[in-house]
């Protein structure tokens, strides 16, 4: 009576993608080891039962050296072995090391199902795996899989049941490698090729020279095409749509609303010229709608397509590599820059990824600059979208001053953090190009998600800001910060109610700049105020669950104190 | 025959791990991806001065960051 079904395998070897198979349910994917850091489960019907499917974090073997295997290895062990069914998936390219795990579980007892998947992949390398020869050897089922395209799948789930404990003597490690080696030279036949262009191209990225060639030009392209896709959907897409179709009806809704009173402050907003102004009006069906779609949506599609490409293909893994060096100097090792890749999307994944490193150390140190010098996509929209027209200049010049954040943080949290930063030691996937329809899956995936958080917020915030604004309650904030606002970062009191809206979501913050009229330096310093001060709710809530209440604190007083000097600094020294 | 760190080892070169001078956790690491002492390993490349150190193990390619390649002991040809 199988309860439960496990899949287990190696890092990097389509777990996920046979997951999202199996059950339905979509899970993000990526070609690179520690994507899955959570435990996500589904449901698979199996001859009219429902059972519940398990995907674990990968691991390499069922002695975890880390959290993650820990996490997975002591999930497998909670049920009963006669309850459980464990899909054992591992990369057919490379089966010799995916086999370690394969015979420790069939060791311990659980009733196992090998999933050689990535079994194109094998054949496009020259690389034969005799599965019969190797059902034989293991006494286990083996089913060769290709999640990505589906193929497998339906043998596989059918073949669940005869997942079944097989008596097998304990190993020693090294004893157990060569019993490997014995299996792999009965059921592996590998033909000789000659270098593809793929690999050339691996080998180019993982060298010096080569390597840090490749990084900048891809760096600088995909950030190129950000901007370009962002900005050919703004003026192709939503622009005419917001400017041709929905303010006409906007206009006449407003022209037949005889009494200008509170709501129409809420819905509308102020007329600027007795006109609408997306921009400006700031009312719940104006201002609000186009800060998410129009400024916003257009940019987190054009990010995560790019993302989700270089995710995919694996090159991220090979950034790590190059950027080693520098991520020492923050007490980070070059992993680091995944986390901090996904924070430039939205922190809140951002920071859930941190988990993939070891220590509690690394961990703070990647959060803390993360939540303080990474901007989020919806917050960068808008600063584009603001800035822009001051010109290139000053857009860069936030970045720049955010960077330079990241560098002096860092190196100044790993001089004063006591504890320890474990060394690098990852595997690097080979290149993979992703089937169109998957990649397209994953930003639907990201962008759905992006919009069922979004817009409740955007639309209920910015209702909620009108009241307060109508009823003149932030009055007395502003009277309060006054202050610190206009002497010392030079902006106007008004823009504390921005400040303050941060905290809610950064893009709504940046559009309620937009009305105050403030001169380059003014936005500069107010963009770049909101980038480091508070993060969003959101990203409160998952520091608060990964750091822990006392680390929070203090990452939060370091985020105030940084407010402070930057603001001034850029206001009094820089700026001035 | 020379007794040299994996950190030393030039570029493109083949060469058989001897021992692994780590903590029990680096070793069971190691282990757990295959690099234990006897196998054979090709150094691909390494990143700067102190940084990591890319080799191919059997069919895969690991990157190990400096500290943890200073440690690990070959013998090369």
């Amino acid at each position: 009576m199988i309860r439960k079904i496990y899949l287990i395998g190696n890092p990097n070897v389509g777990k996920s993608v046979v997951f999202s198979r199996l059950t339905g349910v979509q899970v993000i994917s990526s070609n690179y080891p520690g994507t899955t850091v959570e435990i996500t489960m589904g449901y698979l019907l199996i001859g009219g039962e429902k059972i519940e499917v398990v995907d674990l974090p990968g691991t390499y073997s069922l002695e975890p050296t880390s959290h993650a295997e820990e996490a997975a290895v002591n999930l497998l062990k909670e049920h009963p072995k006669e309850e459980i069914a464990v899909i054992n998936i591992l990369d057919s390219t490379n089966l010799e090391r995916n086999l370690l795990l394969s015979l420790q579980l069939i060791e311990e007892g659980f009733p196992v199902i090998l999933c050689l998947n990535m079994c194109d992949d094998a054949g496009h390398k020259g690389v034969q795996i005799d599965t019969n020869k190797l059902e034989a050897i293991l006494r286990v089922p083996v089913i060769p899989t290709c999640a990505v395209t589906g193929a497998g799948i339906k043998l596989l789930i059918e073949r669940i049941r005869e997942a079944a404990p097989i008596p097998r003597g304990k190993l020693e490690h090294e004893e157990r490698w060569k019993e490997i080696g014995r299996i792999i030279e009965q059921v592996q036949h590998l033909e000789h090729r000659h270098h593809s262009f793929r690999e050339i191209l691996e080998d180019a990225s993982v060298r010096p020279l080569t390597g840090l060639v490749m990084a900048a030009g891809l760096v600088y392209a995909s950030f190129k095409f950000v901007r370009f896709i962002g900005e050919f959907i703004i003026n192709k897409v939503t622009d005419p749509l917001f400017f041709n179709l929905y303010q006409p009806v906007l206009e006449r809704l407003t022209f037949h609303w005889q009494e200008k009173g509170f709501w129409f402050h809420l819905f509308i907003g102020d007329l600027i010229n007795g006109k609408i102004d997306f921009k400006q009006s700031l009312g719940v069906l104006t201002t609000a709608p186009y800060i998410e779609f129009g400024m916003v949506l257009p940019y987190v599609i054009s990010f995560y397509f790019i993302l989700s490409l270089l995710e995919d293909i694996g090159y991220l893994p090979r950034l790590a590599i190059l950027l080693d060096n520098i991520l020492h100097q923050l007490g980070l090792h070059g992993f680091a820059i995944i986390p901090v890749l996904l924070g430039f999307g939205c922190n809140v994944p951002g920071i859930m990824s941190t988990r993939v490193l070891e220590s509690k150390r690394e961990r703070f140190i990647a959060s803390t600059i993360i939540s303080i010098g990474v901007p989020c996509v919806p917050l960068q929209a808008m600063i584009f979208g603001l800035l822009g027209r001051f010109g290139g200049f000053y857009v860069s010049g936030v970045y720049l001053v955010l960077f330079s954040l990241i560098l002096i943080l860092g190196i100044i949290l790993n001089r004063t953090l006591t504890g320890y930063s474990p060394e690098f030691l990852i595997e690097i996937p080979p290149y993979r190009f992703p089937p169109l329809q998957m990649l397209a899956q994953k930003l639907y995936f990201r962008v759905k998600g992006f919009l069922i958080e979004a817009v409740p917020v955007v639309l209920i915030g910015v209702l909620f800001i009108n009241i307060l604004l109508y009823l003149k309650l932030f009055d007395i904030v502003t009277g309060i910060f006054a202050p610190i606002i206009q002497g010392l970062f030079g902006l106007p009191k008004e823009a504390i109610v921005a400040l303050v809206i941060g905290f809610l979501r950064k893009d709504v913050a940046v559009g309620m700049l937009m009305p105050l009229g403030l001169s380059a330096k003014q936005l500069f310093i107010a963009a770049t105020l909101l980038a480091i001060s508070f993060p969003c709710v959101a990203t409160f809530i998952v520091l608060w669950k990964e750091l822990g209440l006392k680390d929070l604190v203090k990452s939060t007083l370091i985020m105030i104190f940084i407010s402070i000097i930057v603001g001034g600094m850029l206001n009094f020294v820089i700026l001035r | 025959m020379k007794k040299i760190s994996l950190v030393h080892i030039k570029a493109d070169r083949k060469c058989r791990v001897l021992e692994i001078s780590g903590g029990t956790n680096l070793q069971s690491k190691l282990m757990n991806m295959g690099i234990f002492k006897g196998k054979e390993l090709m150094k691909l490349s390494h990143i700067g001065l102190r940084g990591p150190v890319v080799i191919k193990s059997g069919r895969s390619i690991l990157a190990l960051g400096h500290g943890v390649a200073a440690k690990i002991i070959c013998e090369v040809e």
